[in-house]
Formats: C-alpha cells, structure tokens, sequence
C-alpha cells in the first residue's frame, strides 16, 4: 500500500517528517491518562520522617494540575512541614559534660559526657509554594516558568526558573534547557555569628555582623533525552550552579581543642562558630534509563556524579523497580546508595590558634566524607477510574568515614562523626476532581 | 581522570543515539504510561530531594528549580 | 546534518499551522471494527466524504476529539459523511474499555500492528487525513486542538459540497 503513485520529493518527505516532531501532548511523552479534560488532577501526599534520637518532620504536600488549554497547564504545589528534635551542632563529643550555649544567647544546655553535641532548639514550621506555568510554543517547543518560595521562621527563599524543551528526531530527542535563580534571606535566632568567634558561655552574647544575612545561587542545565526503543528511554542531564553570598551555617560551630596532643578542649572559649566561603561552583552529571520489561515491570534507575569547588565530589546511584500485579496493585523497591568525599575546609575538631591561621573551616557533617544507604518498599494501588493511593517505607543510613585513628589523645575513644539512622513513612492520594466532585455530591444526597 | 571518562561516556552515549531506529508514533504506548515518565511520580521525588538536600552536600542535577530551605 | 537544519526551519515554520498537501489517492486497507468485528475497507465508501483519524486510549489529545467527532457525524452523517476512526492500540480490551464510556456513534477500526498507519505515513498522534468522494486525501492534519475545530470543519463542509 503506497500512499502516493508518483513518488514525492525525498526532502519534502523529510521535512514533513521533521515538520511533525510532534505527537503533541502532555508532558515529555504525554501525560497522565487523568490529567487530561477540564479536570484538576490533585496528588497529595504526607511524610513522616524520622531520626533516631534526633530530628523528626511531618510534611504535607498538595499538587495541584489544571490544564487551561490545549496542552496548557498551571500546576500549584503547597508543602507545609514541621520539625522537631535535635541537630548535630558541630562539636565533638568529650569525656566530660559540654555546656553549649543556645543560639538565642538566652540560655544554655548541657550535654553529657561521650554523646554527640546537638543543638535541641530545632521547632520550626515551615511552608512553601510553588507555582508553574508550562505551555507549547509550537508543536515541538514547550516552554515552563515557574515560580518559588518558602518560609520558614529564620530563613526565606524565593526563586524562579525557567525552562525550554525542544523535540527534534520525529520527537525521538528533546533538548532542554533550564535555568533558575533563587534568593535566600536568613534571619538566624540571636543574629549572623562572626565567624571563628566564640561561642560565649552565657550570659555573654556573641559577636555579631547584623541580624540578617542572603545569598543567591544561579542554575543552568543542559538535557538531551533520548527514546530508544518501544521501551527504554534515558536522559542526560549537565548542570552547573554558582551560590553566592553567606553559605555558613550560622548555628555550626567548631571544638577547639589544646594544641598539646591531649584532645581535651581548650580551657577558655572551648567552641567557634564556623566559617566557610562565600561562593560555591558546582556541577554535576546526571544519567537516568527507564525501561518496561516484556512482563511489564519497569526499572528507573538514575546515576548522579557530582562536584563542586570545595573539594566536594559525590556519587549517587537509584535504583527503582515496579513489579506491576494484577488488579491495579504493584511494589516497587527502592535503593540508593550516596557516596560522598569531604570538603576541603571540613574539619572535626581545630586546634587552639588554627581559627586565626585557617581561612575556613567547618564540623558540619554534611561537608565531611561519609556513605547513605536507602533502603525501601513502595505498595501502590491504581483505581480504575485512574486515581491511585500508594504508601512506602524506608530505611536511611548514614555512616561517616572512621577518622578515630587521626583523632588525638581522648577523642579516640569517641565516635566523631554522627552517624545517623533514619526512617521514612509516605501515604499518597492521586485523584481527579471529578471524584471528588462527585464524592461530595454523593455525600450529600445521604 | 574520572571527569575525562564519564565524559566520554556522554559523549559515546549521545553519538550512539543518533544511529537508533525511531520509534513511531503509534508504537509510544507504553512510553505513555505514567510509570514510564522520568519522574513517575512528581511528589515522591520531591520529597527525597528535600530529604537528602538537608542530609547532603549534593543536590539538584534532574532539573531546575524549587528551591531552597535552611534545613537541618 | 544540513538537511536536518533545513528540516528544523520548516519545523519552527509551521509552527501552529495545518500543512495541507498535493491531494493524491488514499491507500486502500481492509480492517475489523469495533464493537461489532466486521471488516470494513476504505473503498467501500467512494462516493462519501471520509474523515479518516488514527487514534490511540493512550494519547490524551485523541480522547479530547471524541466527542466533537461525535458531533461532526451526527451533523453531516446525512450529508455523506463517513467517520473512521482507526485506533493503533495493540490491545483490544482498551478500545472496547473506552467505547463502553465515549459510545461513538461512528466507526471505530483496529490496526494493531500499525500497517495502516504505515501506508499513510503516519507522524503524529492523532492524525487526521480528509478523502474526498472521489478517493483523495485532500488535508492532512496532525494533532487536535480546540482551536483546529473550525478548520476540520470548514473543509469537511467543502469537502461536502463538492
């Protein structure tokens, strides 16, 4: 069957095929079956998260998708979270009892001998909202802007970004690219602590440099993603962001310790606050492959190597895999496994005088070199009408590289880094507002 | 050492894409399917970013925006 | 390389508009249909306008065209014309799952391997090809927005008159 007798042009062909990268639709490779029609699609979701012994969060997030015209779509995200509990303050833990000062400057705590120091005053409620604006351009140009902030009682953020995708290849490629900038503002409890000064033991206040402090971090990523075959597609993502401005972590603070081998603290001023640079390039290399088996499972597994211009260089890998059961119901396990090397300013402990000789320094361990581990099992259930409930646990682990050994005099028998062991809990609702329409009305007929 | 290689890698990888047999567009049912999307489940991936962006030096690399937090 | 340049120009030309070609005659094809499993073939219908659009449960713009199509037949069924909507899903359970809640009152066809949508060159879901009384594709039409309605509809009228 030949749809023409005479045979056209080969390049009119060609551009008809170019012509119509199309297949038009949803999102990359066309959206949701129930995201479609005059509908808002609703998705929520709430997050248990939990430390051992250490911070717990609740967060809720409502996702809200309207599509406003042909492929047009507004999506609103609200995300409300409160954290309580504890956090490592940076110092090490000791042979003795260690008398920390709050960050307020009103008062003090105490932690006991051979436990990790950790700043108890974490209560903090915060909410974000975010909105996006996604449209096509042409049939194979879309384009998103989008729109971002959160507050929480010592810290606002506000970005925005923007982003274009092209698809080229009878719609088997897409280029995109995206960039964003964000401003923060903190307005840390007792204000910005000069860095390297002292932690005072109250009722002495701490040296400060004004009540607020912000930094700007820009972004830009390049994407190419690829279909390449009936089941398997991949993406490629670069990306580079530069943060400028106060990057410290104004409630860090460093052990300062004698500098005659011993590892007892120093007798007066025993703690500083950290100090780190005020800029940070990094970038990052990012891979993901998506592929439906002939049994329908699918695999997401996704590869992130990551480096910036503090010394920091971190390998992430995922690994996703959907076991689809008949009926609507699948499970999907999930691992990751996050390798990171440390900062070059990270330090566990100073010695006495290293604060006015070094130009940085940090005990925050997120700067130092340490592996997380993510166990998880995800159970989701599809409705027939197209929404869907899921729930999923998870363990985190988080071990630091043991440094004992470099540790002097008494901090060898203690644990320097603070290991972490954390549990996850997620219940999810995806559903159209024509349910809930009609859940109402039906409600109200009883 | 490492940089040079994962770059190549891209590189092989990108240049390899340009050889595949398209896909047609009646054949993209199963690329349709939510399951089969990048982010197959938008929230989830949001709330592991918050997650290890409090927990990690790393972050971002799948897309721009969203934000930032002073987490601890 | 500069032919796929060329090729991306024309792309960014035709942006939003619907590119309309030299009518030539329209392939032949011999499909079962939905619900009722007879065969239909293309020529069985010389002498009617057709509206020939291939469609899939799983591309969201083809369901949004359901029931404008509905619409179209019921307006101009009297008139000759003859919708034939060819689904490329590869499994039938979908189809008769998505007839049971649009009804269509046109024809629903089944080409599950995609022949048919090979023969007319298919680029983008849906697709939608006019043929006049005589055989001829006379407008191709990739994609289905609000905004296309009038167009379709404009040309089946024309199409009608002829």
């Amino acid at each position: 069957m030949q749809l023409k007798k005479t045979q056209r042009p080969r390049n009119i062909r060609r551009q008809l095929a170019a012509a119509t990268c199309t297949l038009l639709a949803g999102t990359t490779h066309a959206g949701s079956l129930i995201a479609s029609g005059d509908n808002w699609k609703i998705d929520s979701a709430l997050l248990i998260y939990a430390e051992k012994d250490r911070v717990s969060l609740a967060e809720g997030v409502l996702n809200i998708r309207k599509e406003i015209d042909d492929d047009e779509f507004i999506n609103a995200r609200i995300v409300t979270d409160v954290l309580t509990g504890s956090s490592p303050n940076g110092a090490v833990p000791s042979n003795t009892a260690q008398t920390f000062t709050n960050p307020s400057g009103n008062s003090s705590y105490t932690e006991a001998a051979n436990t990790t120091p950790l700043n108890h005053t974490f209560k903090d409620l915060r909410n974000a909202l975010s909105v996006e604006w996604d449209t096509p351009f042409s049939r194979s140009l879309r384009g998103t802007l989008g729109g971002n902030i959160s507050r929480e009682y010592d810290y606002l953020s506000t970005g925005i970004s923007v982003s274009l995708a092209q698809d080229i290849n009878q719609r088997n490629t897409t280029l995109t690219l995206g960039i964003s900038l964000n401003k923060d503002t903190w307005d840390p409890v007792g204000g910005v602590p000069v860095g390297f000064t002292a932690m005072p033991a109250f009722p002495a206040k701490k040296a400060i440099d004004g009540a607020k402090t912000d930094k700007t971090v820009k972004d830009i990523l390049f994407g190419v993603t690829q279909i390449i075959n009936r089941q398997t597609l991949m993406q490629l993502n670069y990306s580079r962001g530069q943060s400028d401005g106060y990057l410290t972590d104004p409630y860090k603070i460093l052990s300062v310790l004698e500098n005659d081998g011993s590892g007892n603290l120093r007798g007066t001023n025993p703690y500083v606050y950290e100090n780190r640079p005020d800029q940070r390039t990094h970038q990052s290399l990012y891979w993901k492959g998506v592929h439906q088996f002939h049994n329908e499972n699918v695999l997401n597994v996704s590869y992130r190597y990551f480096w910036d211009d503090w010394g920091i260089q971190s390998h992430t890998v995922d690994l996703r895999y959907r076991f689809d059961f008949d009926g609507g119901h699948y499970l999907q396990p999930h691992l990751r496994y996050y390798q990171q090397g440390a900062a070059d300013f990270y330090r566990q402990t100073l010695t006495d005088g290293e604060e006015n000789t070094l130009s940085y320094a940090s005990a925050d361990y997120r700067l130092g070199e340490f592996v997380t581990q993510t166990i998880g099992l995800k159970y989701g259930f599809e409705f027939k009408n197209g929404a869907e409930i899921n729930f999923r646990a998870e363990m985190i682990t988080q071990k630091g590289k043991d440094r004992s050994a470099d540790a002097v005099g008494i901090l060898q028998n203690q644990q320097l880094f603070p290991d972490n062991e954390a549990y996850l809990l997620q219940g999810g609702l995806s559903l159209d507002s024509d349910m809930v329409i009609k859940y109402i009305m039906g409600f109200f007929k009883k | 050492m490492l940089k040079t290689l994962l770059f190549s890698t891209c590189i092989a990888l990108a240049l390899s894409a340009c050889s595949l047999e398209p896909v047609q567009p009646w054949d993209r049912d199963l690329l349709a399917q939510q399951k089969m999307q990048l982010v197959a489940d938008p929230l989830e991936i949001y709330l592991d970013e918050h997650t290890y962006f409090s927990k990690e030096a790393s972050s971002g690399g799948q897309s721009v925006g969203g934000g930032g937090c002073g987490c601890n | 390389m500069f032919s796929r340049l060329s090729a991306l120009s024309v792309t960014l030309l035709f942006v939003f508009a619907v590119p309309a070609f030299a009518v030539e005659p329209a392939p032949d094809f011999t499909l079962p249909t939905f619900p009722d499993d007879r065969e239909i073939s293309l020529k069985d219908f010389r002498g009617r306008v057709v509206y020939l659009d291939f469609w899939a449960t799983w591309c969201p713009p083809c369901r949004k065209s359901f029931p404008w199509m509905d619409e179209m037949h019921e307006r101009y069924k009297d008139e000759g014309l003859t919708i034939i909507a060819i689904s490329v899903d590869k499994k039938r359970e979908l189809i008769e799952q998505f007839i049971k809640k649009t009804e269509p009152a046109f024809i629903i066809a089944h080409d599950p391997s995609g022949k048919v949508a090979i023969a007319y060159e298919l680029r983008a879901m849906p697709t939608t090809y006019l043929i006049d009384r005589d055989g001829q594709v006379v407008m191709t039409h990739m994609g289905f927005r609000s905004s296309d309605k009038d167009k379709l509809e404009a040309t089946i009228q024309s199409l009608l008159e002829k």
